[in-house]
């Protein structure tokens, strides 16, 4: 999959499940405000990445995904590793 | 799927920290790859029992120990005694019909997510083969 066509996909996938329109998720956006997570909620987020791409983020790793640009380049890196 | 617990009854002790008479467990089959398999025998004098029925409550308190268990089981390979954990939520809660007393149920777990210390786990009770209650459950366990 091109790096465009997984950010549209990421993309589309997480407003669905949190309820956000896709114009809302932008590559510097905060990942836990703009979908409004909690620790929780945060959890969903992982799940969701991991069934949809076959991603799995360990729990250390989460903490370093901040934003949505940092979570398609770690999705498209495991992807292509 | 395997019909020989690893532990039974008193020895589930060593993976939830419940003790009777809300103990909603009392075989542990199986875990492995994020998977985990329990069981439950449903006594006359099960708690939860209404007119005969395993009712609501029972089917969830028995979900939410299966999990404990499971992440019991971790500890218990460790050598750690086992932890307080506690329901963050309950989603996308099916029960198809309340098992009678004598039925025994089999739980099968799996994880599909961890973050922040709260594990979303998959479930779904069986009697046979058939399915009588599913959900998704976040637990977090105390450490």
């Amino acid at each position: 999959m091109e790096k465009q066509e997984l950010i549209e996909k990421i993309n589309e996938v997480l407003a669905e499940e949190f309820e956000k329109e896709v114009e809302e998720i932008t590559p510097d956006a905060d990942i836990k405000s703009t979908l409004e997570l909690d620790s929780l909620s945060l959890v969903d987020m992982v799940a969701l990445i991991e069934s949809e791409f076959g991603v799995k983020i360990k729990g250390t790793e989460v903490a370093e995904v901040k934003t949505f640009g940092a979570l398609y380049d770690f999705v498209y890196s495991r992807m292509n590793a | 799927m395997s019909d020989t617990p690893l532990l039974k009854g008193q020895e589930l002790f060593k993976l939830i920290p419940q003790r009777a008479p809300i103990v909603m467990v009392d075989a542990f089959y199986e875990a492995a790859e994020g998977k985990a398999h329990t069981g439950l025998t449903i006594a006359a004098d099960n708690m939860f029992c209404r007119n005969g029925l395993f009712t609501e409550p029972g089917l969830i308190e028995h979900i939410a120990q299966s999990a404990a268990a499971f992440a019991g089981y971790g500890n218990y390979c460790q050598g750690k005694q086992p932890q307080l954990g506690f329901i963050g939520e309950v989603k996308k809660l099916r029960i198809q019909r309340l098992p009678e007393v004598g039925s025994q149920l089999h739980t099968f777990l799996e994880v599909k997510g961890e973050a922040a210390g709260v594990t979303l786990v998959a479930a779904e009770t069986k009697e046979g083969e058939e399915v009588v209650a599913a959900c998704q459950m976040k637990i977090f366990i105390k450490e």
